[in-house]
Protein backbone atom coordinates (compact mmCIF):
# COMPACT_ATOMS: atom_id res chain seq x y z
CA UNK A 1 0.00 0.00 0.00
CA UNK A 2 1.51 3.42 -0.89
CA UNK A 3 2.57 5.70 2.37
CA UNK A 4 -0.25 8.03 0.62
CA UNK A 5 -2.71 6.10 0.96
CA UNK A 6 -2.08 4.97 4.05
CA UNK A 7 -1.86 8.55 5.66
CA UNK A 8 -4.85 9.54 3.34
CA UNK A 9 -7.05 6.53 5.73
CA UNK A 10 -5.21 7.44 8.95
CA UNK A 11 -6.28 10.86 8.61
CA UNK A 12 -9.76 10.02 7.41
CA UNK A 13 -10.27 7.95 10.72
CA UNK A 14 -9.40 10.67 12.62
CA UNK A 15 -11.09 13.50 10.90
CA UNK A 16 -13.97 11.25 10.76
CA UNK A 17 -13.69 10.48 14.35
CA UNK A 18 -13.27 14.30 15.39
CA UNK A 19 -16.57 14.60 13.70
CA UNK A 20 -18.54 12.69 15.55
CA UNK A 21 -17.37 13.49 18.53
CA UNK A 22 -18.23 17.10 17.44
CA UNK A 23 -21.43 16.42 16.08
CA UNK A 24 -23.18 16.10 19.36
CA UNK A 25 -23.09 18.51 22.79
CA UNK A 26 -21.93 15.09 24.73
CA UNK A 27 -18.91 14.78 22.32
CA UNK A 28 -17.33 11.35 22.72
CA UNK A 29 -19.25 10.56 25.66
CA UNK A 30 -21.46 9.01 22.92
CA UNK A 31 -19.01 6.27 22.33
CA UNK A 32 -19.35 5.17 25.76
CA UNK A 33 -23.00 6.25 26.52
CA UNK A 34 -24.71 4.34 23.57
CA UNK A 35 -23.02 0.79 23.98
CA UNK A 36 -24.05 1.52 27.74
CA UNK A 37 -27.95 1.97 26.68
CA UNK A 38 -27.77 -0.52 24.07
CA UNK A 39 -26.78 -3.04 26.52
CA UNK A 40 -29.29 -1.50 29.22
CA UNK A 41 -32.16 -2.47 26.78
CA UNK A 42 -30.86 -6.47 26.57
CA UNK A 43 -30.43 -6.62 30.13
CA UNK A 44 -33.81 -5.31 30.88
CA UNK A 45 -35.25 -7.42 28.09
CA UNK A 46 -33.36 -11.09 28.81
CA UNK A 47 -31.87 -10.82 32.56
CA UNK A 48 -34.89 -9.56 34.52
CA UNK A 49 -38.09 -9.94 32.39
CA UNK A 50 -37.20 -13.62 30.86
CA UNK A 51 -34.82 -13.89 34.24
CA UNK A 52 -32.63 -15.61 32.21
CA UNK A 53 -29.92 -14.40 34.97
CA UNK A 54 -28.00 -16.87 36.36
CA UNK A 55 -25.44 -15.83 38.62
CA UNK A 56 -22.93 -14.40 36.02
CA UNK A 57 -25.54 -13.19 33.66
CA UNK A 58 -24.55 -9.53 33.32
CA UNK A 59 -20.99 -10.24 32.19
CA UNK A 60 -22.06 -13.08 30.27
CA UNK A 61 -23.99 -10.55 28.32
CA UNK A 62 -22.10 -7.92 28.42
CA UNK A 63 -19.00 -9.76 27.24
CA UNK A 64 -21.54 -11.11 23.88
CA UNK A 65 -23.02 -7.58 22.81
CA UNK A 66 -19.25 -5.79 23.65
CA UNK A 67 -17.66 -8.14 20.40
CA UNK A 68 -21.34 -8.18 18.69
CA UNK A 69 -21.75 -4.26 18.51
CA UNK A 70 -18.26 -4.05 17.18
CA UNK A 71 -19.34 -6.58 14.33
CA UNK A 72 -22.42 -5.16 12.96
CA UNK A 73 -22.36 -1.49 13.73
CA UNK A 74 -19.11 -1.66 11.44
CA UNK A 75 -20.67 -4.37 8.90
CA UNK A 76 -23.49 -2.15 7.96
CA UNK A 77 -21.61 1.21 7.61
CA UNK A 78 -19.25 -1.18 5.41
CA UNK A 79 -22.81 -1.66 3.39
CA UNK A 80 -23.37 2.15 2.94
CA UNK A 81 -19.46 3.52 2.44
CA UNK A 82 -19.15 3.65 -0.76
CA UNK A 83 -22.10 5.69 -1.69
CA UNK A 84 -21.58 7.86 1.13
CA UNK A 85 -18.19 8.71 -0.09
CA UNK A 86 -19.32 8.51 -4.07
CA UNK A 87 -18.75 12.67 -4.55
CA UNK A 88 -15.12 12.18 -3.26
CA UNK A 89 -14.00 9.37 -5.48
CA UNK A 90 -15.81 11.38 -8.31
CA UNK A 91 -13.95 14.07 -7.63
CA UNK A 92 -10.64 12.31 -7.67
CA UNK A 93 -9.26 8.52 -8.44
CA UNK A 94 -8.94 6.48 -5.45
CA UNK A 95 -8.23 3.18 -4.70
CA UNK A 96 -12.04 1.95 -3.09
CA UNK A 97 -10.91 0.01 0.07
CA UNK A 98 -9.84 3.21 1.34
CA UNK A 99 -13.42 3.61 2.28
CA UNK A 100 -14.28 0.43 4.43
CA UNK A 101 -10.79 0.52 5.88
CA UNK A 102 -11.73 3.77 7.39
CA UNK A 103 -15.11 2.50 8.60
CA UNK A 104 -12.86 -0.35 10.12
CA UNK A 105 -10.69 1.64 12.08
CA UNK A 106 -13.01 4.04 12.93
CA UNK A 107 -15.40 1.38 14.80
CA UNK A 108 -12.31 -0.55 15.97
CA UNK A 109 -11.29 2.80 17.47
CA UNK A 110 -14.47 2.95 19.50
CA UNK A 111 -14.44 -0.79 20.28
CA UNK A 112 -11.64 -0.03 21.91
CA UNK A 113 -13.14 2.61 24.23
CA UNK A 114 -15.77 0.14 25.05
CA UNK A 115 -13.56 -2.54 25.38
CA UNK A 116 -11.11 -1.12 28.29
CA UNK A 117 -14.46 -0.15 30.01
CA UNK A 118 -15.43 -3.48 29.84
CA UNK A 119 -12.20 -5.53 31.32
CA UNK A 120 -12.56 -2.62 33.90
CA UNK A 121 -15.65 -3.78 34.83
CA UNK A 122 -14.69 -7.63 35.07
CA UNK A 123 -12.18 -6.87 37.29
CA UNK A 124 -14.42 -4.51 39.53
CA UNK A 125 -16.47 -7.49 39.13
CA UNK A 126 -14.32 -10.03 40.66
CA UNK A 127 -12.62 -11.92 38.18
CA UNK A 128 -9.30 -12.91 38.35
CA UNK A 129 -7.12 -11.96 35.21
CA UNK A 130 -5.02 -15.22 34.69
CA UNK A 131 -2.65 -16.65 31.77
CA UNK A 132 -6.28 -17.41 29.77
CA UNK A 133 -6.47 -13.51 29.77
CA UNK A 134 -3.69 -12.55 27.50
CA UNK A 135 -5.18 -15.13 24.69
CA UNK A 136 -8.19 -11.85 24.70
CA UNK A 137 -5.60 -10.59 22.20
CA UNK A 138 -5.26 -13.21 19.53
CA UNK A 139 -9.29 -13.68 19.66
CA UNK A 140 -9.76 -9.67 19.49
CA UNK A 141 -7.17 -10.37 16.34
CA UNK A 142 -9.11 -12.62 14.23
CA UNK A 143 -12.48 -11.45 15.25
CA UNK A 144 -11.17 -7.93 13.78
CA UNK A 145 -9.86 -9.92 10.94
CA UNK A 146 -13.46 -11.15 10.58
CA UNK A 147 -15.41 -7.95 10.95
CA UNK A 148 -12.78 -6.59 8.35
CA UNK A 149 -13.02 -9.03 5.52
CA UNK A 150 -17.03 -8.98 5.73
CA UNK A 151 -17.03 -5.24 5.79
CA UNK A 152 -14.40 -5.24 2.65
CA UNK A 153 -16.88 -7.59 0.70
CA UNK A 154 -20.29 -5.78 1.61
CA UNK A 155 -19.11 -2.59 0.99
CA UNK A 156 -17.66 -4.01 -2.72
CA UNK A 157 -20.69 -5.91 -3.73
CA UNK A 158 -23.92 -3.58 -2.35
CA UNK A 159 -22.82 -0.62 -4.62
CA UNK A 160 -23.77 -3.18 -7.69
CA UNK A 161 -26.74 -5.05 -6.44
CA UNK A 162 -28.63 -2.68 -3.90
CA UNK A 163 -31.22 -5.08 -2.54
CA UNK A 164 -28.66 -7.00 -1.11
CA UNK A 165 -28.64 -3.75 1.75
CA UNK A 166 -32.22 -5.79 2.74
CA UNK A 167 -30.49 -9.08 2.87
CA UNK A 168 -28.25 -8.24 4.88
CA UNK A 169 -30.39 -6.27 7.24
CA UNK A 170 -32.26 -9.09 7.86
CA UNK A 171 -29.11 -11.52 7.95
CA UNK A 172 -28.11 -9.17 11.16
CA UNK A 173 -31.19 -10.22 13.22
CA UNK A 174 -30.79 -13.60 12.13
CA UNK A 175 -27.21 -13.81 13.39
CA UNK A 176 -28.00 -11.67 16.55
CA UNK A 177 -30.23 -14.27 17.53
CA UNK A 178 -28.10 -16.87 16.92
CA UNK A 179 -25.27 -16.33 17.96
CA UNK A 180 -25.48 -17.13 21.76
CA UNK A 181 -25.25 -12.63 22.51
CA UNK A 182 -27.86 -14.01 25.71
CA UNK A 183 -27.87 -17.40 25.90
CA UNK A 184 -24.52 -20.09 26.06
CA UNK A 185 -24.43 -21.81 22.75
CA UNK A 186 -22.62 -24.65 24.83
CA UNK A 187 -26.34 -25.30 26.08
CA UNK A 188 -27.63 -27.06 23.23
CA UNK A 189 -27.00 -30.00 22.00
CA UNK A 190 -26.79 -31.76 18.49
CA UNK A 191 -28.40 -31.43 15.67
CA UNK A 192 -29.00 -28.04 16.99
CA UNK A 193 -25.24 -27.32 17.53
CA UNK A 194 -24.40 -26.92 13.84
CA UNK A 195 -26.22 -23.36 13.73
CA UNK A 196 -23.79 -22.49 15.95
CA UNK A 197 -20.38 -24.34 14.85
CA UNK A 198 -21.10 -23.11 11.33
CA UNK A 199 -21.16 -19.04 12.65
CA UNK A 200 -17.95 -17.46 13.05
CA UNK A 201 -19.69 -14.62 15.18
CA UNK A 202 -20.82 -17.25 17.74
CA UNK A 203 -17.58 -19.52 17.83
CA UNK A 204 -15.68 -15.68 17.92
CA UNK A 205 -18.18 -14.64 21.27
CA UNK A 206 -18.09 -17.88 22.85
CA UNK A 207 -13.73 -17.93 22.83
CA UNK A 208 -14.04 -14.38 23.97
CA UNK A 209 -16.15 -15.83 26.96
CA UNK A 210 -13.85 -18.58 27.71
CA UNK A 211 -10.64 -16.70 27.88
CA UNK A 212 -12.49 -13.89 29.38
CA UNK A 213 -14.78 -14.99 32.09
CA UNK A 214 -14.24 -19.27 32.48
CA UNK A 215 -10.37 -19.02 32.64
CA UNK A 216 -10.01 -21.16 29.57
CA UNK A 217 -7.53 -21.07 26.67
CA UNK A 218 -9.26 -20.35 23.14
CA UNK A 219 -10.07 -23.55 21.01
CA UNK A 220 -7.10 -22.91 18.39
CA UNK A 221 -8.91 -24.79 15.81
CA UNK A 222 -12.06 -23.11 15.78
CA UNK A 223 -9.66 -19.42 15.59
CA UNK A 224 -7.82 -20.72 12.42
CA UNK A 225 -11.15 -21.81 10.79
CA UNK A 226 -12.41 -17.98 11.22
CA UNK A 227 -9.40 -16.27 10.09
CA UNK A 228 -9.07 -18.47 7.33
CA UNK A 229 -12.87 -17.87 6.61
CA UNK A 230 -11.83 -14.21 7.00
CA UNK A 231 -9.19 -13.64 4.64
CA UNK A 232 -11.33 -15.53 1.91
CA UNK A 233 -13.89 -12.88 2.53
CA UNK A 234 -10.90 -10.24 2.65
CA UNK A 235 -9.37 -11.14 -0.66
CA UNK A 236 -12.01 -11.37 -2.20
CA UNK A 237 -13.28 -8.15 -1.24
CA UNK A 238 -10.40 -6.41 -2.11
CA UNK A 239 -10.13 -8.31 -5.58
CA UNK A 240 -14.01 -7.34 -6.10
CA UNK A 241 -13.02 -3.88 -5.34
CA UNK A 242 -9.63 -3.70 -7.66
CA UNK A 243 -11.29 -5.23 -10.66
CA UNK A 244 -14.37 -2.58 -10.80
CA UNK A 245 -11.82 0.65 -9.52
CA UNK A 246 -13.54 2.67 -12.38
CA UNK A 247 -16.75 1.48 -12.27
CA UNK A 248 -18.20 2.44 -9.11
CA UNK A 249 -17.74 6.01 -10.05
CA UNK A 250 -20.35 5.73 -13.22
CA UNK A 251 -23.13 4.34 -11.10
CA UNK A 252 -26.29 6.23 -10.22
CA UNK A 253 -27.45 5.95 -6.55
CA UNK B 1 2.07 22.12 -32.79
CA UNK B 2 4.65 20.87 -30.06
CA UNK B 3 6.89 18.09 -31.36
CA UNK B 4 6.97 16.18 -28.29
CA UNK B 5 5.49 12.86 -27.43
CA UNK B 6 2.06 13.59 -26.34
CA UNK B 7 1.44 13.31 -22.41
CA UNK B 8 -2.33 11.69 -23.14
CA UNK B 9 -3.85 10.22 -25.91
CA UNK B 10 -7.22 8.98 -26.58
CA UNK B 11 -8.19 6.53 -29.13
CA UNK B 12 -12.14 5.85 -29.98
CA UNK B 13 -12.90 6.34 -26.49
CA UNK B 14 -16.16 5.90 -25.76
CA UNK B 15 -18.14 6.07 -21.76
CA UNK B 16 -21.59 4.38 -21.73
CA UNK B 17 -23.56 4.67 -18.76
CA UNK B 18 -25.62 1.61 -17.32
CA UNK B 19 -28.86 2.10 -15.42
CA UNK B 20 -29.13 -0.26 -13.43
CA UNK B 21 -31.72 -3.22 -14.32
CA UNK B 22 -34.98 -3.72 -12.34
CA UNK B 23 -37.40 -7.16 -12.22
CA UNK B 24 -39.95 -5.29 -14.85
CA UNK B 25 -38.11 -2.99 -17.36
CA UNK B 26 -34.44 -3.93 -18.49
CA UNK B 27 -31.53 -1.37 -18.26
CA UNK B 28 -31.44 1.49 -20.57
CA UNK B 29 -27.64 2.08 -22.25
CA UNK B 30 -26.51 5.97 -22.35
CA UNK B 31 -23.14 6.60 -24.17
CA UNK B 32 -21.42 9.86 -22.80
CA UNK B 33 -18.56 9.54 -25.61
CA UNK B 34 -18.31 7.68 -28.86
CA UNK B 35 -15.06 7.50 -30.66
CA UNK B 36 -13.25 10.04 -29.38
CA UNK B 37 -9.76 10.28 -30.14
CA UNK B 38 -7.14 13.01 -29.73
CA UNK B 39 -3.67 13.50 -28.32
CA UNK B 40 -2.52 15.92 -25.90
CA UNK B 41 0.56 17.53 -25.86
CA UNK B 42 3.02 18.80 -22.99
CA UNK B 43 2.47 22.28 -21.93
CA UNK B 44 -0.45 22.98 -24.27
CA UNK B 45 -3.73 24.64 -23.40
CA UNK B 46 -6.89 22.50 -24.66
CA UNK B 47 -10.04 23.96 -24.77
CA UNK B 48 -13.12 21.63 -24.35
CA UNK B 49 -16.29 23.03 -25.54
CA UNK B 50 -19.88 21.73 -25.92
CA UNK B 51 -23.83 22.20 -24.67
CA UNK B 52 -24.98 21.04 -21.64
CA UNK B 53 -24.78 17.31 -21.24
CA UNK B 54 -22.34 16.63 -24.43
CA UNK B 55 -19.86 14.51 -22.49
CA UNK B 56 -17.21 17.26 -21.51
CA UNK B 57 -17.14 16.60 -17.65
CA UNK B 58 -17.06 12.38 -18.60
CA UNK B 59 -14.55 13.29 -20.81
CA UNK B 60 -12.36 14.79 -18.26
CA UNK B 61 -13.42 12.02 -15.62
CA UNK B 62 -12.44 9.60 -17.63
CA UNK B 63 -8.93 10.83 -18.69
CA UNK B 64 -8.31 11.57 -14.63
CA UNK B 65 -8.74 7.87 -14.40
CA UNK B 66 -12.01 8.17 -12.80
CA UNK B 67 -13.95 6.50 -14.88
CA UNK B 68 -12.56 3.55 -17.43
CA UNK B 69 -13.64 3.92 -21.38
CA UNK B 70 -15.86 1.23 -22.18
CA UNK B 71 -14.71 1.36 -25.45
CA UNK B 72 -10.82 2.49 -26.80
CA UNK B 73 -8.37 3.28 -24.84
CA UNK B 74 -6.43 6.28 -22.66
CA UNK B 75 -2.80 5.92 -23.01
CA UNK B 76 -1.16 8.54 -20.51
CA UNK B 77 2.61 9.07 -19.46
CA UNK B 78 3.95 8.65 -16.46
CA UNK B 79 2.94 11.94 -15.11
CA UNK B 80 1.10 13.78 -12.26
CA UNK B 81 -2.22 14.39 -13.32
CA UNK B 82 -5.38 15.70 -11.45
CA UNK B 83 -8.74 16.96 -12.42
CA UNK B 84 -9.08 20.56 -10.66
CA UNK B 85 -11.99 19.98 -8.16
CA UNK B 86 -13.55 22.20 -5.90
CA UNK B 87 -14.10 21.05 -1.66
CA UNK B 88 -12.45 17.53 -2.26
CA UNK B 89 -13.43 15.55 0.25
CA UNK B 90 -14.45 18.26 2.73
CA UNK B 91 -15.89 17.51 5.77
CA UNK B 92 -17.79 20.09 7.29
CA UNK B 93 -16.48 19.36 11.27
CA UNK B 94 -12.68 19.84 10.33
CA UNK B 95 -11.12 22.87 10.73
CA UNK B 96 -10.51 24.98 7.18
CA UNK B 97 -6.63 24.06 7.92
CA UNK B 98 -7.31 20.08 8.71
CA UNK B 99 -9.37 20.35 5.35
CA UNK B 100 -6.51 22.18 3.10
CA UNK B 101 -4.29 18.32 4.38
CA UNK B 102 -7.03 16.30 3.16
CA UNK B 103 -7.61 17.98 -0.01
CA UNK B 104 -3.69 18.19 -0.28
CA UNK B 105 -3.46 14.71 0.34
CA UNK B 106 -7.12 13.96 -1.64
CA UNK B 107 -5.13 15.80 -4.53
CA UNK B 108 -1.93 13.78 -5.09
CA UNK B 109 0.12 15.10 -2.39
CA UNK B 110 1.86 12.83 0.33
CA UNK B 111 1.29 14.32 4.16
CA UNK B 112 4.19 16.34 4.34
CA UNK B 113 4.07 18.09 1.07
CA UNK B 114 0.36 18.72 2.04
CA UNK B 115 1.38 20.53 5.24
CA UNK B 116 3.41 22.60 3.78
CA UNK B 117 1.32 23.97 1.11
CA UNK B 118 -1.04 24.66 4.14
CA UNK B 119 0.60 28.34 4.19
CA UNK B 120 0.19 29.34 0.86
CA UNK B 121 -3.71 28.10 0.77
CA UNK B 122 -4.61 30.35 3.88
CA UNK B 123 -2.24 33.32 2.54
CA UNK B 124 -4.48 32.83 -0.51
CA UNK B 125 -7.96 32.14 0.70
CA UNK B 126 -7.18 34.66 3.34
CA UNK B 127 -10.08 34.03 5.69
CA UNK B 128 -8.24 35.03 8.71
CA UNK B 129 -9.04 33.11 12.05
CA UNK B 130 -12.11 31.53 10.20
CA UNK B 131 -8.93 29.16 8.71
CA UNK B 132 -8.77 27.58 12.16
CA UNK B 133 -12.64 27.19 12.66
CA UNK B 134 -14.88 24.35 11.23
CA UNK B 135 -16.29 24.41 8.07
CA UNK B 136 -19.57 23.96 9.51
CA UNK B 137 -19.49 27.60 10.40
CA UNK B 138 -18.17 29.19 6.91
CA UNK B 139 -20.38 30.92 4.60
CA UNK B 140 -20.77 29.44 1.10
CA UNK B 141 -18.87 32.22 -0.40
CA UNK B 142 -15.99 31.37 2.60
CA UNK B 143 -15.96 27.92 1.41
CA UNK B 144 -15.63 28.37 -2.11
CA UNK B 145 -12.49 30.50 -1.57
CA UNK B 146 -10.90 27.64 0.81
CA UNK B 147 -12.27 25.06 -1.79
CA UNK B 148 -10.65 27.28 -4.75
CA UNK B 149 -7.43 28.01 -2.73
CA UNK B 150 -6.83 23.97 -2.28
CA UNK B 151 -7.70 23.18 -5.89
CA UNK B 152 -5.40 26.18 -7.00
CA UNK B 153 -2.22 24.63 -5.11
CA UNK B 154 -2.40 21.31 -6.80
CA UNK B 155 1.00 20.37 -8.11
CA UNK B 156 -0.25 18.23 -10.95
CA UNK B 157 1.44 18.16 -14.50
CA UNK B 158 -1.44 17.93 -16.14
CA UNK B 159 -4.28 20.08 -14.99
CA UNK B 160 -8.61 19.38 -15.83
CA UNK B 161 -10.27 22.44 -15.22
CA UNK B 162 -13.91 21.84 -15.50
CA UNK B 163 -15.52 25.45 -15.35
CA UNK B 164 -13.92 26.92 -12.48
CA UNK B 165 -12.89 30.44 -12.70
CA UNK B 166 -13.76 32.99 -10.61
CA UNK B 167 -15.30 31.94 -7.43
CA UNK B 168 -16.72 34.21 -4.59
CA UNK B 169 -17.05 38.28 -4.04
CA UNK B 170 -15.74 40.73 -6.40
CA UNK B 171 -12.71 40.97 -5.15
CA UNK B 172 -11.82 36.99 -4.52
CA UNK B 173 -13.36 36.50 -8.10
CA UNK B 174 -10.80 38.89 -9.90
CA UNK B 175 -8.04 37.34 -8.03
CA UNK B 176 -9.04 33.96 -8.25
CA UNK B 177 -9.25 34.60 -12.16
CA UNK B 178 -5.85 36.15 -12.32
CA UNK B 179 -4.78 33.06 -10.46
CA UNK B 180 -5.99 30.73 -12.67
CA UNK B 181 -4.80 32.33 -15.80
CA UNK B 182 -1.23 32.47 -14.67
CA UNK B 183 -1.54 28.56 -13.42
CA UNK B 184 -3.06 28.00 -17.09
CA UNK B 185 -0.39 29.84 -18.55
CA UNK B 186 2.69 28.65 -16.46
CA UNK B 187 4.42 25.74 -18.16
CA UNK B 188 1.92 23.24 -17.17
CA UNK B 189 -0.66 20.95 -19.48
CA UNK B 190 -4.28 22.09 -19.41
CA UNK B 191 -7.38 20.52 -20.62
CA UNK B 192 -10.09 23.42 -20.15
CA UNK B 193 -13.96 22.74 -20.31
CA UNK B 194 -15.57 26.09 -20.10
CA UNK B 195 -18.86 27.69 -21.37
CA UNK B 196 -17.28 30.88 -21.26
CA UNK B 197 -15.91 31.28 -24.88
CA UNK B 198 -13.56 34.58 -24.43
CA UNK B 199 -11.81 32.77 -21.49
CA UNK B 200 -11.58 30.28 -24.17
CA UNK B 201 -10.55 32.16 -26.56
CA UNK B 202 -7.89 34.41 -24.08
CA UNK B 203 -5.68 31.09 -22.88
CA UNK B 204 -6.58 27.91 -25.21
CA UNK B 205 -4.08 26.78 -27.94
CA UNK B 206 -5.99 24.37 -29.32
CA UNK B 207 -9.94 23.72 -29.47
CA UNK B 208 -11.93 19.93 -29.38
CA UNK B 209 -15.78 20.32 -29.27
CA UNK B 210 -17.46 17.75 -28.10
CA UNK B 211 -20.90 17.43 -28.99
CA UNK B 212 -23.51 14.84 -28.82
CA UNK B 213 -20.55 12.89 -27.55
CA UNK B 214 -18.62 13.22 -30.40
CA UNK B 215 -15.50 15.19 -31.55
CA UNK B 216 -17.33 17.31 -33.87
CA UNK B 217 -14.39 19.49 -34.38
CA UNK B 218 -10.52 19.25 -33.45
CA UNK B 219 -8.45 22.59 -34.19
CA UNK B 220 -6.93 25.89 -33.75
CA UNK B 221 -9.13 27.81 -31.00
CA UNK B 222 -10.50 30.46 -33.71
CA UNK B 223 -11.36 28.54 -35.98
CA UNK B 224 -13.62 26.04 -34.38
CA UNK B 225 -14.95 28.94 -32.61
CA UNK B 226 -16.15 30.45 -35.12
CA UNK B 227 -17.54 27.55 -36.33
CA UNK B 228 -19.01 27.05 -32.70
CA UNK B 229 -21.10 30.08 -32.71
CA UNK B 230 -22.67 29.70 -35.84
Amino acid sequence: MKQRIRDIIQYKTYAELKAESQRYYLGFLWWLIEPVIYMLVFYFVFGILFQRGTEDFVVFLLTGLVFWHWFQSTVMQGVDTLQANRVLYNQVFVPKYLFPAVVMLKNSAKFGVVLAVLLLFLLVYGINPSAPWFTALPVLAVGGAFIAGTTALVAAITPFVPDLRVLIENGMRALLFMSGIFYDINSFQTPYRIVFELNPVALLIDNLRSVLLRNQFPDWGELAAVFLLATVLGLAGLALMRANESRYAKIAY
Amino acid sequence: MPTDAPVVSLRSVGVCYRSRGRLLGGATEYWALSDVSFDVYPGETIGIVGRNGAGKTTLLKAIAGIIEPDQGSIAREEINLSMLSLQVGFLPQLSGRENAILSGMLLGLDRNAAEHRVADIEAFADLGGHFNEPLATYSSGMRARLGFSCALHSTADVLLIDEVLGVGDQNFRVKSNAAIKDLIRSNRTVLLASHNLATIRELCDRVVWIDNGRVRAAAATGEVLDEYMQ
